[in-house]
């Protein structure tokens, strides 16, 4: 491959910010109205929940790459659940991806022309993001991780900074009372909360780039710090939101996020309209999380199909990913796609790792038995 | 390698052609900037403005006020605004037909106010008159509302002496509402009211009025959910503020104890308010807890007898102010409670499902019949801190 950025290594603190980024999408505009829909005023307690529960099964997965320290999921799947098995989970592996990317990409299209180009069609900035995205996932990891960790210090600090406007109109009296009265929607709330959290699975990718360098206790600790950062963030946007607009308002706004940012008024200055500066911060967040989660996309492609290269098997996905983008063409079949990704993802995170962990404790258990 | 540099230069041009520029590209100067809108019913149908239409009535006058660019050339024009009006039922189709009557597009992104006639409101919903400017992607959420017993259009019209566009000018007039007391100005802009409309709450707007060339915003429409039913006088406005706790500073006047028919006025700088519900044994009651600290601001009897520096007198004083803001309360209690039977912007409500959120359960579908019926206990102490410049 040309290009020098290949990376056969990083630290398990670029591991981190990794986790981070891609975690921190797009969806913080788009799932806090149907996490507050659903929690109402527990939606916090429902963040943390899914960030205790996500780390976990962000654990699980660290320990199963521990068991195949120089492989990805890709190629120790086929080992654990036989050939078709891990085709299927492969395959699985490659949907969540998938989903989340044709759900993201819908969503921002449906924003961007919503509120910054009102007479430009959505599939002309899918078409556009997506452009660029393929560009960024076509690079190797070195430059991809580059820009994450350029991003990481310039646009999220440049988002916090905007958010916390919003402090401007916060009412804390809208937050109580703290402890729900409905406790079932709470803990139903901390598992949709996936929506949120998605993206942490792109360990069972990179962990072979780390492995070699940390213990699995360091590593434990680094992703731990990266869903202790995400979790704040997401409690951040879900407490301003219910403290600037009430539960009931927030639950009947698509974009409560935008609309919270939109009511600030800087007293004394010219800015107004702050829900543009959000926006503006807000692409290049996309886009990282977009352009990771596409190049993870092909990785698993082309390691599947054995190829040395990752760039044929992306330009292959992005037809089918702005087909899929398009596809989605109105909020309900977006209410439904956005089900359906969090379901498989779920069912990935605490059914298929958890699986392959125990299945290769068993294997492995058996190998030392058989040697014995 | 030179034709791949050049085929990839080639690209990026194209591209450039593409992608640069502005697909939703509206120049400043081709844009008609609307500061303010009025709704009052339709009155009289101008043929020439308005539109045939396929549903619906001639139900209401929709009149923008927008703001001139060009300035009045040698001679300085009197205004820097124009008003454009149209007459049917559904306020997106009124405007839309107003670009007949416009050279540019409509823009509503800097609007300012919007003030609604209450014959409009005698009819209609508030929410129903608000759906259009609340699910506009331009609309802002600070865009303040007033309503009018008079002609809204009027209202619009009016041509600031300082010059200010009217509508930015009518607008600034409610930010002054943290020093006036007789106007409810917190919290009733657009967003709030849609979030008091989301949250199933009643609404306090304030009322503007116009006569002989002056505008003045004093008092407060009052809306049962959003259903107009009637306005607030200043003295209940003030008596609501000083009982929520929303207002920042405030003016209370007494008749003086030692000269009878002259004023002493307080200034409130601080207050510590607390409104708390309680249930005990099932039975719903409120406590309002009040300290205010703050000046003589006026005094208007005989200083000899009036001595401020005498601490005896200004006990009683702070006394006798106490007990007039116990008094302004209960007036405000009895307006809103019991004449107009309204829990305004539904505070009480909010408190009782904030703190004892098991006995709103019980009583939140009855609320509005036994809201009138709760008792609400008021404890008000006031301590004057500074006599002012003079004893």
């Amino acid at each position: 491959m040309a290009n020098l950025e290949a990376k056969t290594s990083m630290s398990a603190f670029q591991l981190a910010i990794v986790l981070f980024v891609t975690c921190i999408g797009a969806q913080i505009m788009l799932t806090p109205r149907a996490l507050i829909a659903q929690a109402k005023n527990g939606s916090w307690i429902s963040v943390i929940i899914g960030g205790v529960l996500f780390y976990i099964a962000t654990y699980l997965m660290l320990r199963l790459g521990k068991k195949y320290p120089d492989e990805t999921i890709v190629e120790y799947a086929p080992r654990i659940f036989g050939r078709m098995g891990g085709i299927f989970v492969i395959a699985w592996f490659n949907l969540v991806f998938f989903l989340q990317v044709v759900t993201i990409f819908y969503g921002v299209g449906k924003i961007i022309t919503f509120y910054m180009f009102d007479r430009t069609p959505p599939e002309v900035v899918i078409l556009a993001l997506l452009v660029l995205c393929t560009y960024c996932a076509l690079q190797d990891w070195g430059t991809i991780l580059r820009i994450h960790q350029f991003l990481f210090v310039i646009a999220y600090s440049i988002l916090v900074v905007v958010w916390l406007t919003s402090i401007l109109n916060f009412q804390p009296e809208n937050l109580l009372p703290l402890w729900p009265v409905d406790v079932k929607g709470v803990v139903a709330g901390g598992l949709s909360t996936w929506g949120m959290y998605g993206g942490y699975e792109c360990v069972l990718l990179l962990l072979p780039l780390v492995y070699r360098k940390v213990s699995l206790s360091k590593l434990a600790k680094e992703v731990g710090l990266a869903f202790i950062g995400v979790t704040l963030l997401f409690l951040i946007i879900i407490v301003v939101i219910i403290g600037v607009l009430t539960v009931e308002d927030a639950k009947n706004l698509p974009f409560p996020a935008l609309i919270v940012i939109r009511s600030v008024e800087l007293p004394g200055t010219f800015i107004e309209r702050l829900e543009n500066y959000l926006l503006v911060t807000w692409i290049p967040v996309v886009f990282d999380t977009l352009a990771a989660m596409m190049f993870f996309m092909a990785q698993i492609c082309m390691r599947q199909w054995r190829h040395a290269d990752h760039r044929p098997a992306l330009l292959l996905l992005v037809p089918i990913i702005y087909v899929g983008s398009v596809l989605i063409d109105n909020p309900q079949i977006y209410e439904q796609t956005g089900n359906l990704t969090m379901w498989v993802g779920l069912a990935f995170s605490f059914g298929v790792v958890p699986m392959a962990l125990l299945l290769s404790w068993w294997q492995k258990g058996k190998v030392g038995k058989d040697c014995g | 390698m030179a034709k791949k540099k050049w085929i990839s230069c080639l690209l990026i041009i194209c591209a450039c052609i593409v992608t640069a520029g502005c697909w939703d590209m509206r120049e400043l100067q081709d844009r008609n900037f609307v500061l303010a809108v009025a709704i009052d019913k339709a009155d009289e149908v101008k043929e020439v403005e308005t539109f045939v239409q396929p549903h619906g009535t001639k139900r209401y006058r929709v009149s923008l006020q927008i703001l001139k660019f060009a300035s009045g050339g040698e001679q300085k024009e009197e205004t820097n605004t124009f008003i454009k009006s149209n007459t049917g039922e559904s306020i997106f189709e009124m405007v839309r037909d107003m670009l007949g009557q416009s050279s540019k597009s409509l823009w509503f992104e800097h609007i300012q106010v919007i003030v609604i006639s209450d014959a409009v409101l005698k009819d209609v919903g508030l929410s129903e008159i608000l759906d259009f400017f609340k699910r506009d992607a331009e609309m802002r959420s600070r865009i303040k509302l007033y309503v009018t017993s008079g002609k809204a259009q009027s209202i619009i019209e009016f041509n600031p002496p300082s010059k200010e566009p009217g509508g930015v000018y009518l607008a600034n007039i409610i930010r002054l509402h943290i020093k006036n007391v007789h106007v409810v100005g917190s919290r009733t802009d657009l967003g709030y009211t849609i979030q008091y409309f989301d949250n199933n709450s009643n609404v306090l707007l304030p009322r503007i009025e116009m006569s002989d060339k002056v505008v003045k915003l004093s008092g407060s429409a009052v809306f049962k959910k959003d259903k107009f039913i009637g306005y607030a006088d200043e003295y209940a406005v003030a008596g609501l503020k000083i009982m929520l706790g929303t207002e920042k500073s405030a003016v209370v006047t007494i008749d003086s104890p030692k000269t009878p028919g002259h004023q002493v006025v307080f200034e409130l700088f601080r207050h510590d308010t607390k409104l708390t519900p309680h249930v005990e044994n099932g039975v719903i009651y409120y406590t309002d807890d009040i300290i205010m600290y703050g000046n003589i601001g006026e005094l208007q009897g005989d200083i000899s007898l009036n001595d401020t520096l005498d601490p005896e007198y200004l006990r009683i004083l702070e006394v006798a102010f106490a007990e007039e803001i116990k008094r302004n309360i209960y007036y405000a209690e009895k307006v809103f409670k019991k004449d107009m039977k309204v829990d305004p912007v539904s505070r009480f409500a909010g408190k009782l499902k904030i703190h004892e959120p098991n006995t709103w359960e019980q009583v939140k579908d009855q609320w509005d019949e036994i809201y009138p019926t709760i008792p609400l206990y008021v404890s008000v102490n006031v301590s004057i801190r500074n006599i002012g410049n003079h004893k």
